[in-house]
């Protein structure tokens, strides 16, 4: 297990630094730069912008400059019964924002990543919830009224842009029945439809995943042993039944973090909500380069963990499958 | 993997949710702010030397306080009303006197101001505040606003000539990445600049590029108590940058500049008494410093935090009727009251939100929603549908939209194509259908409400004539017109004028036009690069004089950008900021925006109009040409 962490923690720090290197030089060579306007300033005092920032320095320095401080390690002594070692703890320093003057890229990540976690966590805890119930009953009742409406709401889900759901969300629940407010941040209401829309389709999908999985798990072998044995519907269902038709369900989590991750971007447009994505969104168009370069390397960081998290998650529902 | 890990692993994970959503959960709600208004995007800096936008300018407002401040000329009792703004003495300076030749300006500094920590201003916070903004190293982009002030261009650019009394700044620097404050200051007179030889000769960016390692010689001056004697005996020393190699200097500096305190014409005669010398009569000086660039810093918080920490809520130091509270970035900025600013008493909101909101429905479904109080953003879309309700506030804005023309590029190099090119275009559809928010067409590009200016027109819409006049520059019903492209940056509207023009052009005239798209950076960049035939533009003016127009246009002008060049435009721009007679110098812009109009290296299509839309309960809202709403004077009911 400790090998299979440490080899995934080898192939992490790969990533993230084939990210960083395209991303930099990805990110530099389309045109325009973070200090274009449409008011032209004297050479002078660009080149007095340009200097602030190191942009006058060749950009492979800038490269080797901007890549070791973001691998800073801090080394962090500890004891762990009787045994003393050092841990080194990244703290990785990813610069001034060219953008946000008053703000270094941490600080702006600092504030982000809360919110724009905050609003995946509760979008997955719904997809989730909402389509493993979904998948269950479907599967379950098979074929009935409820099978057949829930496999086409999760298709709905699953077709329609989280964009347009969002503004008819905001038409009826924001307009029509005066439930929730426009947009914004600082309330729990506020979270409400954001995490809707943007766990819909996600909730479509596992939904769909769950009824299959399950359709295919209740027609095995041990399944009718179970039945054969007495047990009650509800536990060969929920205890026998649910594990191996989770399985499927579990390794799309990988993709839907992603995607929930890319999702947020216009959600968090449409509902004024100050996580990752809007400033993601920003840093691009406004080019502010070490911005983008921090949220790339954050996400970049964020899916591996999670996909690892499924890795090992799937040696803990299948004891056929060995973590290795 | 053992069976007891496997057991504990769902609850692990079902902790790990449930902690997830209770962090989630556990962010608390604010208080609701007595004003909340849509800034329309986080701003880039609260540090006036450094802020270049609008939103900032609100913010700025808001926080700091120059020596005159913008305000609207009467109450406003009604927001639908247009009330010109006035540089008025509530400001920092309680009153002020203007030389006759209309170059030397006194301010006395009221005793009343002080900064919110409680110290009173004096005249020095204003020298050292605009010598910062003047500094190369703070790269403001505004400095050109001080540079009607006697040596400040040198200053800012600089500039030292031999004979020079100059200021060397030693590299000895507490924080040698803060620029303030300075390391130790050496003066002295300039005796000789030595320049590496150059490989190829004439090249500017080599130039620049090489006064790292020019080695300047410096008669140094004894300094005492502070003060400098300049008539006394110096000693040679030699100083640069970054000494070339093989070269060795006595010490090495960060700058070399004119010594700011004998050349720069900022003279504080004592704590309140502020003397400004300028090189020209520059009748909108005035407003100049009732904008936020030349507004005042703290001194103490700047160079204890240094940048860009000065800025955070818990350091900063204003001057203004608000304080920082707090920022939530993208979010939303807090202001409260400042309690010892002069005219608190007068100062009736206590906390006002600035929120960042960019995309434009959401701001306007959070106005309907009663979220927002004021919102200066809308979509465009539904103009037509917006402007028929009440709270609809929109006056004439001084900005225009119109298309540069690279006159490099044949045929847009004869004046003939040019002047048919604006003929045939309908501006008055143009505002009546596709902008429809009560914009007006352009013939002059200088904006109309400008007080003692006449804008100078281009030709009337006449199809009939534009053709003849294409037929004039060779080319009969548009035959033998080589293709000409349009550049515009990505976005609907102007989508829909491209369209319109190139469908006017080839009914009218007979030619194809393309058009190109381009997003906002790479739009910006292709312009400057001046690979473009026709591109679409836009222009704010930063006072309300025609000289922010029309000096765009001077020969290689940093905004000019079109390769027009006119020797006679150039020398009315130039009689016209030496000129003190107001009328007259009025007289002189007009000829040289004749010329502009008769040459037509732009096509004026419209002037802007501003569009808010503001919550009946708001009192004290006007609108002025220069989209300005001061927040310390609104009150709500």
């Amino acid at each position: 297990m400790s090998r299979f962490l440490l080899r995934r923690l080898g192939w992490m720090i790969l990533t993230i630094w084939v990210v960083y290197t395209v991303s930099f030089f990805l990110m530099r060579v389309v045109p325009g730069g973070p200090f274009d306007s449409e008011k032209n300033v004297p050479d002078v005092i660009k080149r007095n912008i340009e200097a602030r920032y190191q942009m006058d320095r060749p950009l492979v320095e800038q490269y080797f400059t901007h890549l070791r401080n973001i691998m800073q390690v801090d080394w962090y002594q500890f004891r762990l019964v009787g045994f003393k070692g050092l841990l080194p703890i990244p703290r990785p320093d990813f610069g001034p924002s060219y953008k946000l003057e008053d703000y270094t890229v941490n600080e702006v990540l600092a504030q982000g990543f809360p919110i724009s976690a905050s609003l995946g966590i509760f979008a997955m805890v719904f997809a989730i919830t909402l389509g493993v119930t979904a998948g269950l009953v479907s599967a379950v009742a098979r074929d009935s009224f409820y099978d057949f409406s829930f496999m086409v709401m999760a298709t709905l889900g699953i077709a329609v842009p989280n964009f347009v759901l969002a503004s008819l969300a905001i038409v009826l629940l924001v307009f029509n029945w005066q439930i929730f407010p426009a947009a914004g941040w600082g309330e729990l209401r506020q979270v409400v439809l954001p995490a809707l829309c943007l766990g819909a389709p996600f909730a479509g999908y596992i939904a769909r995943l769950t009824r299959t999985g399950m359709l295919e798990v209740l027609g095995l072998d041990y399944i009718r042993t179970a039945y054969a044995k007495g047990l009650s519907h509800q536990r060969v269902v929920l205890r026998h039944g649910l594990r191996g038709a989770l399985l499927p369900v579990v390794s799309y989590l990988g993709p839907a973090t992603a995607g929930i991750l890319t999702g947020s971007l216009v959600l968090e447009q449409i509902f004024a909500l100050p996580g990752m994505g809007s400033h993601f969104i920003e840093a691009a168009t406004q080019r502010d380069y070490t911005l983008a370069m921090g949220v790339v390397l954050v996400y970049t960081f964020l899916l591996f963990v999670m996909n690892t998290l499924v890795d090992i998650s799937y040696g803990v529902i299948d004891p056929r499958v060995e973590v290795e | 993997m053992n069976a007891t890990t496997r057991r504990i692993f769902p609850y692990l994970m079902l902790l790990l949710i449930l902690t997830a959503l209770g962090w989630a959960v556990s962010f608390g709600t604010l208080p609701k702010a007595d004003f909340t208004f849509n800034n329309g995007t986080e701003i880039q800096t609260v540090d006036p030397a450094k802020a270049t936008g609008s939103p900032e300018g609100r913010i700025i407002n808001a926080l700091f306080e120059g020596l005159l401040r913008n305000l609207p000329e009467k109450e406003a009792t009604d927001p639908h009303q247009v009330i010109p703004l006035e540089p008025t003495t509530g400001g920092v300076a309680e009153s002020y006197q203007v030389s006759a030749d209309g170059t030397v300006y006194t301010f006395q500094l009221r005793p009343s101001a002080r900064w919110s920590n409680g110290e009173p201003m004096t005249a020095h916070d204003f020298v050292w505040s605009w010598q910062r903004m003047l500094h190369p190293e703070t790269g403001s982009e505004y400095s050109y606003q001080l540079h009607y002030v006697v040596n400040a261009k040198k200053y800012n650019t600089a500039e030292v000539d031999v004979g020079d009394r100059v200021e060397i700044e030693l590299k000895d620097r507490r924080d040698p990445l803060q620029a303030f404050p300075r390391g130790t200051l050496k003066r002295g007179i300039l005796k000789a600049i030595k320049k590496p030889k150059r490989s190829s000769p004439g090249d500017d960016g080599e130039e620049a590029d090489s006064r790292e390692q020019w080695i300047y010689r410096v008669e140094v001056k004894p300094t005492s108590n502070g003060k400098v004697s300049w008539d006394a005996a110096g000693t040679l020393k030699t100083f640069s940058q970054q000494p070339p190699t093989g070269s060795t200097v006595d010490h090495a500096c960060h700058h070399v500049l004119i010594d700011f305190d004998s050349n720069v014409e900022i003279r504080a005669i004592d704590d309140r008494t502020l003397v400004i010398k300028l090189n020209n009569p520059t009748p909108y000086f005035k407003q100049l410093l009732a904008f936020y660039p030349l507004y005042p810093v703290n001194r103490e918080c700047v160079e204890k935090y240094g940048a860009p920490n000065w800025t955070k809520p818990e350091n900063i130091v204003t001057n203004g009727p608000y304080r920082l509270e707090f920022r939530r970035i993208r979010d939303r900025l807090r202001l409260t009251k400042n309690p010892h600013y002069w005219d608190a008493k007068n100062v009736s909101l206590e906390t006002i939100d600035a929120l960042a909101i960019t995309s434009y429905t959401t701001s306007l479904n959070m106005y309907i929603n009663g979220q927002l109080d004021w919102s200066p953003t809308m979509p465009n879309t539904i103009m037509d549908l917006l402007r028929k309700r009440d709270d609809f506030v929109s006056a004439p804005f001084m900005a225009i939209y119109f298309y540069r023309i690279n006159v490099e590029r044949p045929p847009l190099d004869k004046k003939l194509v040019r002047r048919a090119l604006n003929l045939a275009i309908n501006k008055q559809l143009i505002c009546d259908q596709i902008t429809a928010a009560g914009q007006q067409p352009a013939r002059s590009f200088v904006p109309p409400q400008l007080q003692g200016y006449t804008g100078q027109q281009s030709g009337a819409h006449d199809v009939a004539r534009a053709r003849q006049l294409l037929a004039e520059a060779g080319y009969p019903n548009g035959k033998g017109f080589p293709k000409v492209q349009i550049l515009y940056n990505t976005s609907d509207s102007h989508q829909e004028i491209a369209e319109f023009i190139q469908q006017e052009w080839k009914e009218n005239l007979g030619i194809d036009i393309e058009l190109r798209n381009l997003e906002w950076a790479t739009f910006l960049d292709t312009l400057n690069q001046g690979d473009y035939s026709v591109s679409r533009s836009g222009w704010i003016g930063d006072y309300p004089d025609p000289n922010t127009f029309l000096d765009m246009f001077v020969t290689d002008g940093d905004n000019n950008q079109t390769n027009w060049s006119n020797s006679t435009y150039d020398e009315l721009i130039e009689a016209a900021k030496s000129e003190s007679d107001a009328t007259r110098r009025m007289e002189i812009l007009q000829q040289a925006e004749e010329i502009l109009m008769s040459e037509l290296p732009i096509l004026p299509i419209y002037f802007y109009v501003s569009t808010n839309l503001v919550s009946p309960r708001v009192k004290g809202f006007s609108g002025n040409i220069q989209d300005v709403h001061p927040l310390h004077i609104l009150r709500v009911e």
